[in-house]
């Protein structure tokens, strides 16, 4: 906030300014309120990912995986969630993502469909954050394995955060065991 | 009438009493809820119903009389007022008495003749006892109803409560070695401080023990509780099938969890009628080889160490080694090769096969060659095995053994490949340790002797798929025997260790199709560990360990072989075709000899697979043109053919063919493997 007068301190001056702002931020945030998708945002094969929080359960630092035998490589094991046991899996390939190496900033999101919960790894999590969604721009031109589970990609100012179809990703018979 | 049914009928009428009683009083005060009306007019004829069924007159007749009244409030001929309900409430005291005083065993403390008699004509009668809700009050209180699902959830909470102990537990040695690396002063008391802990500790496990057991009775139910229709269906069995047969039970009193008597049941249910059909003879034929008229099937349950054993046996005919093989022989469920190879012991066990039976004649209860298979698949999932004896002539016997229950199982922890697993006790038969010069060659498999008889030798890691470790040469390696119905197998593991109760969980159904595991326990570092089901290691044994094993790097790296199928029928083309692309082959088919030898000159084949019989040009005459061209004199060349005589096995092979696989005992194994030994 600046002051307006460098003779002295114009009290009326700052406070209708204030009050300005603060009608114009409330607009904003009406104006906002309607175009904004919650996300939980992250970042998969140095690339930064989203999907609509509804899906997420939470998100943990990765515990001991445990291998199963004979399954998809996209199953890279299994973890004990409070006494659940459920499957970590790494989707990179499924999107035709590299797959740097996970270090110290890896964590587990636990995703939830209506007939399981499972878990994605990822390079590191960032939060939730609201997306602009006028920002949105559909999947379009991607490869078919690409364009099956993502939505499209949000124009952001730190650059483009991709929507993944988390339904889709989730309804997935790659992801079932014995189903591939 | 035994106590028993009384028991259970005083239970339920305690049911329709108490909302006799409560619905009556909301009646009074709303008379036109015709479907309350209703809902009481069922409590009390069902009651009547039961009453009957056990005998208890006095009873039936005071319900009947308040259904007659209800029956009149439904159909309006009857006012639903104080007095009309009054005299229903009376009914229903009355009855309560009644129950009452029969579950303790005691006179009812009312003149019941005399209480019908007014009762039936509507009058109020002399008012019961004040005591007699006391009575029933009391009664009550001693059981109560619980519903499964939360029975379930307690089960769940014990158990985890099991693996925080053992978390607990798990403490205890880096506490000691804290204590070892600290001052002498602290070291003392911190020694002390872990007694006292370690103790409290092995408190905490046997109240634990305790609780759990408590927490598993919940569950449980004697097996009588499946057991009870046996007579009736032995009995009419017999009947319908001219026999003379006596069911003796024993041991119906064990206790075994919900869910594996539910399992049980239809098990017993084939046993029995197998037993009835195929095992007990005619009474003529009995009485000619000197036994009773009479059969006798007994069905025998007992405990044996933590599992429980069901027997089924029969004193009939027994089980005829030599007719099962034929049999087996006959249903193309082996070859002969095979069936010269089988044991007498071993023999017994084809009927457990699918597509097995030795019935001349299918009827409509058995001899329809399903049955057995479906037992030993039933027996698998709920983790038990299975035996089978006999004696020709004299009496056949098939063992189950049950765990008490699937929620807690005991297990012999072994690590393998890097990780832990967790193997069912009631499949490993021994452990032992081998050295690498006990392990022999057979074939194209690696055996053991075990106790003089020779086991098949593998490594449990590279059937799981996992990394295998590099044991030191000549240093003995860790091994477990396992034992599935008749069959037994050795596999190594990096170590054992030791056996454990572990609470077995679910893995959820994004992992409803895994093969090798059902399920995981959790550690006592909080990691799972996975519960390996041994049925699906002998499945994967017995069709190959290799394959199990090949990783997809390793199938792409592979060249892709070149079949030619030839046969005239589109069934068995079609069938080959789709067994060889799913293994990895390319295959191109061909309908006549004729147009094998067009397509074999066209392009370049490394296997050619052909049928006899075909019109125009035969399979041998195909495999001499084939022989005769330079480019297929090496080519390995497969007669599958339905003729099975030696002639033409042996103008098969003088025409030049490698291998002749009979169409009856065809299966897709034996076709694959065939092909995969000959291109190497």
């Amino acid at each position: 906030m600046t002051v307006a007068n460098e003779d002295g301190y114009d009290i009326r001056n700052i406070l209708s300014q204030m009050r300005e702002e603060y009608w114009q931020g409330l607009e904003e945030e009406e104006s906002e309120a309607k175009e904004v998708l919650d996300c939980l945002v992250f970042t998969l094969g140095g690339e930064r990912y989203a999907f609509e929080t509804q899906y997420a359960c939470e998100v943990i630092r990765i515990p001991k995986l445990i291998r199963v035998p004979a399954v998809q490589s996209v199953i890279s094991g299994i973890f004990n969630l409070r006494g659940e046991i459920t499957a970590a899996m790494d989707i990179r390939p499924m999107l035709g993502l590299s797959q740097p190496e996970i270090g110290a900033t890896g964590r587990i999101l636990v995703v939830k469909s209506e007939q399981f919960a499972t878990g994605v790894i990822c390079e590191a999590a960032h939060g939730v954050q609201a997306l602009f969604l006028d920002s949105f721009e559909p999947a379009a031109g991607l490869s078919a394995a690409r364009q099956q589970f993502i939505k499209g990609h949000f124009n952001e100012e730190e650059g483009s955060v991709i929507l993944l179809d988390m339904e889709a990703l989730l309804c997935s018979p790659e992801i079932m065991v014995g189903e591939v | 009438m035994g106590s028993r049914y009384i028991e259970i009928f005083c239970r339920e009428a305690e049911e329709h009493l108490a909302s006799l009683q409560s619905g009556l009083l909301v009646l009074e005060r709303n008379p036109s809820r015709m479907s309350l009306l209703h809902e009481l007019l069922r409590n009390a004829h069902t009651m009547k119903g039961s009453a009957r069924m056990v005998g208890l007159a006095d009873i039936s007749a005071i319900t009947h009389t308040m259904e007659e009244q209800l029956k009149g409030m439904e159909r309006g001929e009857r006012a639903v007022d104080a007095q009309a309900i009054d005299l229903l409430l009376k009914g229903a005291d009355a009855v309560a008495l009644i129950t009452a005083a029969l579950a303790k065993g005691e006179a009812p403390n009312l003149d019941v003749e005399r209480f019908i008699a007014e009762y039936e004509k509507g009058e109020a009668v002399r008012p019961v006892q004040a005591d007699s809700r006391e009575t029933q009050a009391e009664h009550m209180s001693e059981t109560v109803r619980a519903n499964v699902k939360t029975l379930d959830a307690l089960v769940n909470l014990v158990g985890e409560m099991i693996i925080n102990k053992k978390r607990l537990e798990a403490k205890l040695v880096p506490l000691k070695e804290i204590a070892g690396a600290s001052p002498p002063g602290l070291q003392q008391q911190l020694l002390e401080f872990r007694r006292e802990l370690e103790e409290d500790v092995l408190y905490l496990d046997y109240l634990i023990q305790e609780l759990h057991g408590k927490a598993m009775g919940l569950r449980m139910l004697p097996v009588r509780s499946i057991s009870d229709g046996f007579d009736r269906l032995v009995r009419d069995l017999a009947q319908q099938l001219g026999k003379e047969v006596r069911l003796e039970t024993a041991g119906q009193g064990i206790e075994m969890d919900r869910v594996l008597l539910e399992g049980l049941k239809p098990m017993l249910i084939h046993l029995l009628t197998n037993a009835v059909c195929h095992g007990i003879e005619g009474p003529d034929e009995r009485v000619a080889a000197g036994k009773t008229r009479q059969g006798v099937v007994s069905v025998n349950a007992r405990h044996e160490g933590s599992l429980v054993v069901v027997e089924v046996r029969d004193d009939g005919r027994g089980m005829d080694a030599q007719r099962i093989r034929d049999a087996a022989l006959a249903r193309g469920v082996i070859d002969q090769r095979e069936a010269e190879l089988l044991t007498d012991e071993e023999a017994l066990y084809l009927t457990l096969r699918p597509g097995f039976s030795t019935a001349d004649i299918v009827t409509d209860v058995s001899g329809r060659g399903v049955g057995m298979d479906v037992v030993k698949k039933n027996i698998e999932r709920v983790k038990g095995n299975l035996a089978l004896a006999t004696e020709v002539g004299l009496w056949s016997q098939v063992t189950l053994q049950l765990p008490l229950t699937l929620s807690v199982i005991e297990a012999l922890i072994v690590d393998c490949g890097g990780e832990t697993f967790a193997l069912p006790i009631n499949y490993v038969e021994e452990i032992l340790k081998v050295r690498p010069r006990d392990i022999s060659t057979l074939g194209a498999n690696e055996v053991i002797k075990v106790r003089g008889a020779t086991t098949p030798f593998y490594t449990l890691s590279s059937v799981l798929g996992l990394p295998q470790r590099e044991a030191a040469e000549n240093a003995p390696v860790a091994a477990v025997v396992l034992k599935l119905c008749d069959q037994r197998i050795a596999c190594t593991v990096d170590a054992h260790l030791g056996n454990s109760e572990v609470v077995v969980k679910g893995l959820g159904r994004q992992f409803k199709n895994v093969r090798f595991v059902f399920g995981a326990t959790i550690m006592g570092d909080g990691n799972p560990a996975l519960i390996l089901n041994v049925p699906d290691l002998f499945e994967a044994f017995s069709s190959g360990s290799r394959a199990a094993a090949r990783s997809d790097g390793e199938q792409l790296k592979k060249k892709v072989y070149r079949v030619l199928v030839v046969d005239d029928s589109i069934t068995t083309r079609t069938m080959e075709q789709s067994i060889l692309v799913t293994h990895g082959f390319a295959v191109v088919t061909a309908v006549s000899g004729e147009d094998a030898l067009e397509k074999s000159e066209a392009g370049s084949f490394d296997l050619i697979i052909s049928d006899v019989e075909m019109p125009g040009m035969n399979g041998f005459e195909l495999t001499r043109a084939l022989r005769a061209a330079e480019r297929y004199r090496e080519t390995p060349i497969i007669i599958v053919s339905s003729l099975s005589r030696d002639e033409d096995k042996r103008q098969a092979l003088q025409a030049g063919a490698q291998a002749y696989i009979v169409k009856g005992a065809f299966d897709q194994g034996m076709l694959l493997e065939t092909v995969e030994t000959l291109l190497g």
